[in-house]
């Protein structure tokens, strides 16, 4: 029996080695070309924020320039848009870290037959195209007087992203050791105390965590914010209304921008993630 | 409850459980009933009351041409005029007083009233999405499963490294890159030009931007990522030895694939179905830069047109609720097609 089994395997093996090393040379070539796709179109933005050619392009190309910068610098709504952004993106924080530490805590202290109606109910927002998020917080409000602007395009953002540091605190809830709490009841600590000095100390990780990506969340937020924002603007939204009037390569230059930002910010995660 | 209420006490409990109420109620589930609730009437104007919206606006553009004469107008001639803006105004909130008193009319004509060309441009969307979610499903299993399971260490890290880079690259800039790309003078029509095949001193350059092609391209692109972490994360839980198993008992790539890993990515795969064709259905971002205004609209354009354009929210509601409710049956179908609950959906 042992032998027909070896027998029977000694084929199917060589096969399946050549046939592997095939399939890994398959793979590798399909990776290559998908990190082609996704990086060469990035390349083709930013080259065009060096181009002396006044509208974005790299074919009709005029000679290496930095001053696209310089005009950025110079671009009023675009900083005014910007520090918006920053405003929103710290009420946002705010308000979202509360929330969705609440309903974390709500949901995995309590066993209640309405749970998952709760839950599905406090994740749903993230379920929800964004656009209808702005659209319903517009519509909503409008009943109490309050127009689009900075106050609701971030109500709508922190609907969604209150949903996602939920999660978050959720999954570390789950790995919290229950007997730390109850030995700091027995030895008389009141339920101000416990909170402060042993709920909230073990969720701190999480609580910055959080708040970076939801920072990050809000200030990328375009088709939520478009809806809420009324007259004012934001740095994303001050882009977008520019693909319609004065399309310069200062957008490319933004753009430079946040690639530089994001690859920084991705080796750190990274190297974060290993460390752990 | 008890044991919330055991831990933190009285007060504690209340505020989290109001704060819950609050985020429950007035920002997620009020807010959604509003925007049904402004779907389901409208302002019925009779052919006076369409006469008298017309009449309040000519009186204030009278008043703002009085304005200017007055600042420019003699001593003798301001009383004059300052009177004659008075019994204007007057007369402005006489008319105003009966213009309130519109009609406000129940019903689903926001619904049915949609027009063949507006619910053209719905379907159009609906299917460009699903198409987005298909092809990105197609063609981002296998980058997923070599993050997960093919490469370990060094090499695993600088896959994942090269998939967050461009995942967090706003999205306004990961669609500008295709406009340029796709623009009439843009990278294609140039390379096309430069090996001769068109030319655009005789108008022969091909206008990508005016097909739908453009608005999916940039779609797939703006989209396609979010459908390979969801997957990711369900893969390496996959134990490696299970696959190992598989192959020693013979099982041919395509069928281990089939068998083990895919089952096991069926929650991932559901969520990232859900969140790209909810991204691509309800994306304002895509089209509004791809068409930049002048090729055809989509159906999250139509909703921005009827809110800020032509200013009647209660089709834009039923517009907007049409999508919601467009996405929740997609949600439906998927979570029924993998046999998948809302637990397992979100994580």
């Amino acid at each position: 029996m042992s032998t027909a089994a070896a027998i029977g395997r000694t084929p199917v093996g060589k096969i399946s080695a050549s046939g592997r090393k095939w399939s890994e040379l398959l793979l590798g070539a399909y990776l290559v070309l998908f990190f082609v796709y996704l990086f060469a179109p990035l390349l083709v933005m930013s080259l065009a924020a060096f181009n002396t050619y006044p509208q974005p392009s790299i074919t009709q190309w005029q000679g290496w320039t930095l001053k696209w910068f310089g005009a950025l610098a110079d671009d009023q709504r675009i900083l005014a848009g910007l520090v918006n952004s920053v405003l929103i993106g710290l009420g946002v924080i705010a308000a979202a870290i509360p929330l969705g530490l609440a309903g974390a805590l709500l949901l995995t202290r309590v066993e209640g037959r309405y749970n998952g109606i709760l839950y599905g109910v406090l994740v749903s927002p993230i379920l929800t195209p964004g656009i209808i998020l702005g659209i319903s917080t517009l519509v909503f409000w409008r009943n109490f007087g309050v127009a689009g602007g900075l106050l609701l395009a971030g109500t709508a953002q922190a609907t969604f992203i209150a949903s996602y540091s939920m999660l978050m605190f959720m999954a570390r809830l789950q790995r919290q050791d229950r007997t730390l709490e109850e030995a700091a009841l027995d030895l008389g600590a009141s339920p101000w105390l416990l909170f402060r000095r042993v709920t909230l100390p073990f969720l701190m990780p999480t609580i910055a965590t959080a708040a970076v990506i939801g920072f990050l969340q809000s200030i990328e937020n375009y088709n939520t914010t478009v809806f809420a924002i009324g007259g004012d603007w934001t740095l994303v939204t001050e882009i977008g209304s520019r693909f319609r009037f004065g399309l310069t390569p200062v957008i490319n230059a933004i753009g430079v921008i946040f690639v530089i930002l994001t690859i920084i910010g991705a080796i750190a995660w990274t190297i974060l993630r290993q460390r752990e | 409850m008890r044991n919330l209420l055991a831990i933190y006490g009285r007060t504690l409990t209340a505020i989290i459980c109001l704060m819950v109420l609050f985020w429950v109620l007035a920002m997620i589930l009020v807010p959604q009933i509003a925007m049904l609730h402004n779907s389901l009437w409208w302002t019925e104007k009779s052919g006076d009351a369409a006469a008298v919206t017309l009449r309040i606006d000519a009186l204030y553009n009278d008043i703002g041409v009085l304005e200017l004469d007055l600042a420019a107008a003699g001593d003798d001639e301001k009383a004059k005029i300052t009177a004659e803006i008075e019994s204007k105004r007057s007369e402005i909130a006489e008319l105003e007083s009966k213009e309130v008193s519109a009609r406000r009319v129940y019903g689903f004509a926001n619904y049915t009233r949609m027009s063949a060309l507006h619910f053209g441009i719905f379907v159009k969307t609906m299917f460009f999405s699903a198409l987005v979610t298909v092809l990105a499903l197609i063609v981002c299993y296998p980058i997923a499963f070599a993050a997960a399971q093919v490469f370990t260490g060094e090499k695993a890290a600088l896959l994942m490294l090269g998939l967050v880079v461009p995942y967090a690259i706003n999205e306004l800039l990961r669609i500008y890159a295709w406009l340029m790309i796709l623009d009439y003078q843009g990278v294609i029509n140039s390379a096309l030009a430069w090996m001769g095949l068109v030319d655009f001193s005789k108008g022969t350059a091909i206008p990508f931007l005016q097909s739908p092609g453009a608005v999916f391209a940039a779609m797939i692109y703006a989209y396609i990522l979010f459908m390979v972490f969801p997957i990711y994360n369900t893969l390496e839980t996959l134990d490696r030895n299970q696959l190992d198993a598989a192959r020693d008992l013979g099982a041919a790539t395509a069928r281990i694939h089939w068998r083990v890993a895919i089952p096991h990515a069926k929650p991932g795969i559901a969520v990232g179905c859900i969140m790209t064709f909810m991204l691509s259905a309800g994306s304002y971002s895509v089209p509004q830069i791809m068409t930049r205004g002048q090729g055809g609209d989509w159906f999250s354009q139509l909703i921005y047109r009827q809110f800020f354009d032509a200013n009647n929210w209660n089709i834009g509601a039923a517009y907007a609720f049409t999508l919601l409710v467009a996405c929740l049956v997609f949600i439906f179908l998927v979570m029924r097609m993998f046999g998948v609950g809302i637990r397992e959906i979100a994580r």
